[in-house]
């Protein structure tokens, strides 16, 4: 366990203090370590998180294709929101203001005298220009500061233009990372919009809504296709490709998917309470666990042709790509690799990884929970902090008319020990003993656990990606895929194989060495030295 | 319809001032900063800077919770300073202010001054710069860093042989061509900021986590006792710049001059230079000549380029100057800053190019989101883009090629290695803008000339198979019954029905042709006088204005729809419109006009909805005359010219008429005469129209409408109309009473009375006696109310008693709006110009006219009046009221 001591050893003894609890080097596989999270970060350090306003407009409700996000505030974080995450979006009604950045633009005089009147201006505006059914609004920093009641605002133009309009006060400062813009825009839209539509369950059909998918290169379409082939009704992805139109009605569904589990798990649970409809944790990323999670979904069923369809279609798509997927498989079989990413992918992927011959000996996220990494069970045994007490928790009660139980208690009972139904275990589970995992990671830690893991390939982010390439290391991003995409299912995984393979024999590194291998690295200079 | 968005930025054409200062302060050595704020800002910005320039973006930030909004920010701030100092040992840190800490109101002067004292052998030194990113955009942000890091610097006394050069934000590339030519010029000098290396640093087998370039702190400190500063910034505002900071701090003479791009910018600087004693290589003077070698090779080329240029101030203004200079005519030139003075600088050499290649229209703007370009570029009809790259969507929504430089350009690699500067660098991107042009002309030539010499006309293609579809000659005889006892109340149908009357529901402002005859931003003069209406009503709002007019007007029997654009090019709001009206009223007829371009398509629809009169202006059933009359036309996505366009337009219009035909719907055609063009060619349509059982035919006169193509076209006069139509008589029956009205027109075709429903009220219109009276009246040809007061060029005065109208004179004055930038205090001086110029009349007439100038021409007793009209009929109506 000496790898983690040497990360912390250059912090200051209060620094010290702080990170050692959020760094875990795993003593056995697969068994859960405590481990700290979800708590500020040290100023100063460098670390990858975004604010709350990015976690609730960039991500969860972003992808909403159909709606008008107007950002509420000075015009950088509408600006710095603008197409980042690849979150791609169809066009079926002419209804696609993906591609827009709508935000009020706020001067130094309306932070003095109040910013209302424009962002009621700014919303009649964009009616007029758009028509869309539904108008959201995000606000950013000063707007909380200075005293905007956009929730009223919210409310009369709903009055006025006859269309949803739901506020979300998702300032930047509030909470300890994005996770407090995911909790923000769970809420809003459990309570203005999912439910609020009159479509009745599709009678005769096995139909499911994807939780936590953004679409990201694709990531939704390819696993709403596997679903589709098999005989699945896909009503609803929340959010990637999403519809305003669509989430109305969201309560139909017989069964919600999670795959996100972070981000979306507040929905998940809500539904439960209010429609009865049971989740199931999945995950779509990785041959072994897409095939996990659909063999779990045909259980839930239970309707011996979706089963047989089912066992079909694995056997049909893994057929298709067991050739290629072989020639990656020998040329990275005992690789290494580190992960880094946002609340749930640095779990996703290291199955798949681990299919691929790789190992994963570093794992990290930017803004995950306790459950994320150790499970669901210790969820009792969090507590609430100050910055967490501010996100507001909302109790949802069972509504009479549209409350449905899609199977009966007892076999829900039966097939809670069997599969991951309302369930999530957590990342520990599928872990190496010796692996480490760093809880909001920051740039000197990655910098220091890149020098003494040296693994192959770094999977993270934009903002490390350089860092880490400059030092003669294959990195790909696994927020953005670099272009590429998508990952999840059977083809998703060959994509992602052929993506890391390309990487890693990428004729460049042959030119260029690693510093490490020829000198000590981290030498910090003083300032002023030459 | 222009909408003008003041309270809406879509698709931002600027970024926040903490981007700008972190920018900046990536120019000095062993700096690193911290953003004192959320850390969502800092996470953002690294975001954005690590996609330009491909290197890691260090920026910390002071991770500020709710906590610290409400108990302050100061022990955030300072465990940043120490964790920061521990971590990467910088020899400076540069602490930007986020809108959070400005909101809160942080002092951050004090917190430093907390630090220090709590820790009295650092020896960090720490720059704050005040950088909300409400209070401006990047580019003020950038000037900002700079200005603070000198005053915030204790200069060393004593005078040096130094020079200083200061620069906004330039590329990483651009950079290192400044420090080669003045490397190679002998001079002394301090660079500042230098972000050659720090943005675009190389492969080095050492890691550091504190880039090693830029800016040093001891030649920060000389910059007070230089000899002489040269800032190459054309819009820097003297409150934050550098030279003038050092001008009055430390009589440090400076000189201003654009970013050199271009030849004449570029030996402005490289004068400058010499006079400051430096030597001009034989190189850069081999540059220089291969540079002007290049405009005179790619000169018929560049030519051709109407660009739309786009980003930082500087930039943006550099870049249209290399424009200018190479014939390039930057039709839109904007910036997404408020940056005064703009207009005023650029306006001269772009209006010049723009004349040399008469080229009627450009616009110069500040405060511009991506949306108002993609407006500009269109109207101005762009064919290349010069910006950064968010410029892409519009680019890919109007099919042309953008050129990136400046920042940010995610989409691309290489961002931080554009040139632009120098005449190397101005060659660079020379040479891509005439290759654009190239491109596009490479890519459509072939497939034009093919069509134009080897492809049969469109007709034959586009004609759409209506055999499975033919109705019952049954029902088709029934329908036409029913719907020629419309006809009987119809008053444009039916001279005989004059009692009767329609309203035109001005719901459809879009248009998917351009005809010669119509100039795109008056209404379509087929059916209706130019001069949309004052309004365009939402379907809701239409049907509150109709509900409104039919109950004081009774004798309303018609609801048209006759544009302002082409009913059919905006099919949703003119199916919602008649949805809502036949919801209330069962029995009004249903009326409209179109182009016929989308008739095939929506024609099943049109008769679902009830629509029993339908006409369709068909002004050539040959595509070869139909080419002369039509422009371009916008069909599915696509947009085509001359043959092709007008084949598909004629086979649609065929098509559509003869499926409503088929189908029992009242047709009437319109057929705009044009001397020389299609006046011996109106038999053949009329004939044509006929056999495809068209009731009845309108041949019209030309409006001639300034600024079209056919606008100096001599008219046929209305005997030769006359005599068309007799001629015509024997074929089909002609419509001889037509009053070619406006597209908001009510009541009866002798009398309009659209004017008293403006915005829904009907005011009395009481006629008394009147003295003489002076009006001063906005118009841009003499004929039509049509100018917006702010930006009129000269006012036409007229007098009247309310019966005669005379015209006086013309007066020529300097408009005060030429967009945002110029709109503060200083316009106000220029509003006050404008209102002397007319002082002794008692009204003005215009378009649209601002809030401000509105009271102060009220506090003279000068009534303003916005409308459009005719001139004589507003004059009279003004006077009137």
């Amino acid at each position: 366990m000496q790898e983690r001591e040497k990360i912390l050893d250059n912090y200051t003894a209060k620094v010290f203090k702080n990170r050692k609890d959020h760094i875990v080097q795993l003593e056995e596989s697969g068994v859960s370590q405590e481990i700290a999270a979800n708590s500020r970060s040290i100023p100063g350090m460098m670390v990858n998180r975004g604010c709350c306003y990015a976690g609730c407009k960039g991500v969860v409700l972003g992808p909403l294709r159909d709606v008008v996000t107007i950002t509420h505030g000075p015009v950088g974080c509408g600006f710095y929101s603008w197409g980042t995450r690849r979150n791609k979006a169809n066009n079926p009604d002419g209804r696609n203001f993906i591609q827009y950045c709508f935000t009020t633009d706020m001067q130094e005089s309306d932070i003095v005298f109040g910013g209302e009147k424009k962002l009621k201006q700014a919303i009649k505006e964009a009616v007029e220009i758009f028509h869309p059914e539904c108008v959201l609004i995000c606000s950013t920093c000063p707007i909380g500061l200075i005293g905007d009641d956009i929730q009223a605002v919210a409310t009369w133009a709903q009055e006025a233009f006859k269309i949803q309009c739901v506020a979300f006060s998702c300032e930047g400062y509030r909470g300890v990372s994005q996770s407090a813009g995911h909790h923000i825009a769970n809420n809003g839209l459990m309570k203005h919009i999912i439910g609020t539509g009159d479509a009745l369950p599709h009678a005769g059909k096995h139909t499911v809504n994807i939780l936590g998918e953004y679409n990201i290169g694709g990531d939704g379409w390819e696993t709403s296709r596997v679903l589709k082939r098999i005989g699945y009704e896909v009503l609803n992805v929340f959010t990637g490709d999403g519809s305003y139109e669509g989430i109305k009605d969201s309560h139909i569904a017989d069964l919600n998917l999670v795959m996100c589990h972070r981000s979306i798990n507040y929905i998940a649970e809500m539904m439960k309470i209010k429609y009865g409809i049971d989740w199931l944790k999945v995950n779509c990323i990785g041959i072994q666990e897409t095939i996990r999670s659909l063999r779990e979904m045909a259980m839930y069923f239970n309707d011996p042709v979706i089963t047989a369809k089912t066992e079909e279609v694995i056997a049909d798509e893994y057929a298709a790509i067991t050739g290629d997927l072989d020639f990656y498989k020998e040329k990275l079989a005992g690789k290494t690799a580190g992960i880094f990413v946002g609340g749930s992918r640095t779990h996703h992927y290291q199955s798949l990884l681990k299919e691929l011959g790789v190992k994963t000996v570093i794992g990290g996220y930017e803004f995950a929970h306790r459950d994320d990494y150790e499970g669901r069970d210790v969820l009792p045994s969090i507590k609430l902090d100050a910055d967490n007490k501010n996100i507001e928790e909302i109790t949802v009660n069972k509504d009479e008319a549209k409350y449905r139980l899609v199977i009966d208690r007892e076999r829900f009972e039966e097939l809670k020990d069997k599969i991951e139904l309302e369930e999530y275990k957590g990342m520990f589970r599928d872990m190496d003993s010796g692996t480490i995992t760093v809880d909001d990671f920051n740039h000197y830690e990655t910098e220091k656990l890149m020098e003494i893991f040296k693994p192959d390939i770094f999977y993270s982010g934009i903002k490390d990606k350089y860092m880490m390439v400059k030092a003669g290391m294959p990195a790909r991003q696994l927020h953005s895929y670099d272009y590429s995409g998508p990952y999840s299912c059977f083809q998703g995984a060959l994509n992602f194989a052929r993506d890391s393979y390309m990487a890693i024999y990428a004729p460049a590194w042959k030119l260029i060495e690693a510093p490490w291998k020829t000198t000590s690295t981290l030498m910090g200079k003083i300032g002023g030295a030459q | 319809m222009s909408m003008n968005l003041v309270n809406l930025n879509v698709n931002p054409c600027k970024m926040c001032m903490p981007m700008g200062s972190v920018t900046a302060l990536f120019g000095i050595r062993h700096c690193f900063s911290i953003l004192h704020g959320s850390q969502g800002c800092a996470t953002y910005i690294r975001r954005h800077m690590a996609t330009h320039y491909n290197e890691p973006i260090d920026v910390a930030s002071s991770s500020l919770t709710e906590q610290g909004t409400v108990f302050g920010g100061s022990d955030n701030l300072i465990k940043g300073i120490k964790n920061v100092i521990k971590l990467y040992n910088p020899e400076i840190i540069g602490i930007s202010t986020t809108c959070l800490a400005e909101t809160i109101g942080e002092d951050v002067k004090n917190i430093i001054y907390q630090f220090y004292s709590e820790n009295p052998n650092e020896t960090v030194k720490i720059i704050h710069v005040s950088s909300s990113g409400y209070a401006g955009t990047q580019y003020e942000g950038f000037f900002r860093a700079l200005h603070a890091v000198l005053a915030q610097t204790i200069m060393k006394t004593g005078a040096n042989n130094k020079i200083n050069v200061v620069t906004g934000q330039i590329s990483p590339a651009d950079t290192r061509w400044l420090r080669e030519v003045l490397d190679s010029s002998g001079l002394e000098y301090v660079l500042f900021p230098d972000l050659s290396e720090n943005l675009d640093g190389g492969y080095n087998t050492e890691y550091s986590r504190l880039p090693e370039g830029g800016t040093t702190l001891e030649e920060i400190a000389q910059m007070g006792g230089a000899r002489f500063t040269l800032e190459l910034s054309s819009f820097v505002e003297d409150e934050y710049s550098p030279a003038k900071y050092l001008f009055d701090n430390y009589g440090v003479q400076y000189k201003r001059m654009p970013l050199p791009v271009g030849v004449k910018n570029t030996d402005t600087f490289l004068n400058a230079l010499k006079e400051l004693g430096a030597v001009v290589t034989s190189a850069t003077k081999s540059q220089r000549k291969r540079y002007l070698d290049a405009l005179v090779d790619g000169h018929k080329y560049s030519a051709l380029g109407r660009a739309v240029v786009f980003g930082e101030p500087d930039t943006v203004k550099a870049i249209s100057d290399l424009c200018c200079e190479s014939g390039v005519v930057p039709t839109v030139v904007a910036t997404g800053s408020e940056c005064k003075g703009f207009a005023a600088v650029l306006e001269n050499n772009v209006q010049e190019a723009c004349e040399r290649l008469f080229v009627e229209k450009h616009f110069i703007a500040t405060n511009a989101d991506f949306d108002k370009i993609e407006e500009l570029a269109v109207e101005t009809k762009a064919n290349v883009m010069i910006g950064n790259g968010d410029g892409r969507r519009v680019a890919a929504k109007l099919g042309l090629n953008l050129i990136r430089c400046g920042f940010p350009i995610h989409d691309q690699v290489g961002g931080q290695r554009v040139r632009m500067l120098g005449y190397e660098g101005s060659l660079d991107l020379l040479d891509k803008i005439n290759n654009a042009l190239l491109l596009g002309v490479e890519e459509t030539f072939r497939i034009t000339q093919y069509k134009k010499y080897y492809q049969g006309n469109g007709l034959d293609r586009q004609n759409i198979n209506l055999s499975e579809t033919e109705p019952a000659a049954r029902t088709r005889e029934e329908l036409h019954a029913k719907n020629s006892g419309k006809t009987k109340t119809h008053p444009c149908y039916n001279c005989g029905a004059g009692q009767f009357g329609r309203i035109h529901l001005p719901i459809a402002p879009k248009c998917n042709i351009q005809c010669n005859y119509c100039l795109r931003k008056y209404d379509c003069p087929n059916e209706s006088r130019p001069g949309v209406t004052t309004e365009v009503l939402l379907p809701k709002e239409a049907l509150k204005k109709y509900l409104y007019v039919k109950e004081q007007v009774p004798n309303i029997t018609v609801v048209g729809i006759a544009g302002p654009g082409d009913a059919l090019a905006n099919f949703p709001e003119t199916k919602e419109t008649l949805r809502l009206i036949r919801q209330e009223d069962p029995d009004v007829t249903f009326c409209l006009s179109t182009n016929g371009l989308m008739l095939p398509i929506y024609a099943q629809e049109l008769i679902d909805l009830g629509v029993s009169h339908v006409t369709v202006t068909i002004n050539a059933v040959d595509p070869i005359i139909g080419a002369k009359i039509y422009q371009h036309i916008d069909f599915m996505g696509q947009s085509y010219t001359g043959e092709a366009a007008a084949g598909i337009l004629l086979g649609n219009q065929l098509s559509g008429l003869k499926y409503l035909t088929d189908r029992g719907v009242i047709c009437k055609v319109n057929i705009v005469m044009l001397k020389g063009i299609n006046d011996e060619h109106i038999e053949d349509i009329v004939k044509k129209v006929r056999e495809l059982n068209c009731d009845i035919t309108n041949i019209m006169q030309m409006i001639p409408v300034k600024g079209s193509i056919f606008e100096d076209m001599p008219l046929v006069n209305k005997k030769e109309v006359m005599q068309m139509r007799i001629k015509c008589e024997q074929h089909l029956k002609q419509m001889l009473h037509c009053k070619q009205c406006r597209a908001d027109a009510i009541g009866t075709l002798d009398n309009d009375i659209s004017f008293d429903f403006r915005q829904g009220k009907r005011q009395q219109t009481i006629v008394t006696e009147q003295t003489m009276k002076r009006i001063a009246v906005a118009t841009s040809n003499g004929i039509l109310v049509d100018q917006h007061f702010g930006q009129v060029k000269e006012f036409y005065i007229y007098e009247s008693d309310g019966v005669s109208v005379k015209f006086i004179e013309k007066r020529e004055v300097i408009p005060y709006c030429k967009g945002a930038a110029e709109c503060g205090v200083a316009a106000e001086d220029k509003i006050e110009s404008i209102i002397k110029t007319i002082k002794e009349c008692g009204a003005v007439l215009a378009l649209r006219i601002g809030d401000s100038p509105s009271k102060k021409l009220k506090a003279m007793g000068i009534r303003s009046i916005t409308t459009y009209d005719r001139i004589e009929d507003a004059v009279r109506k003004a006077v009137n009221l």
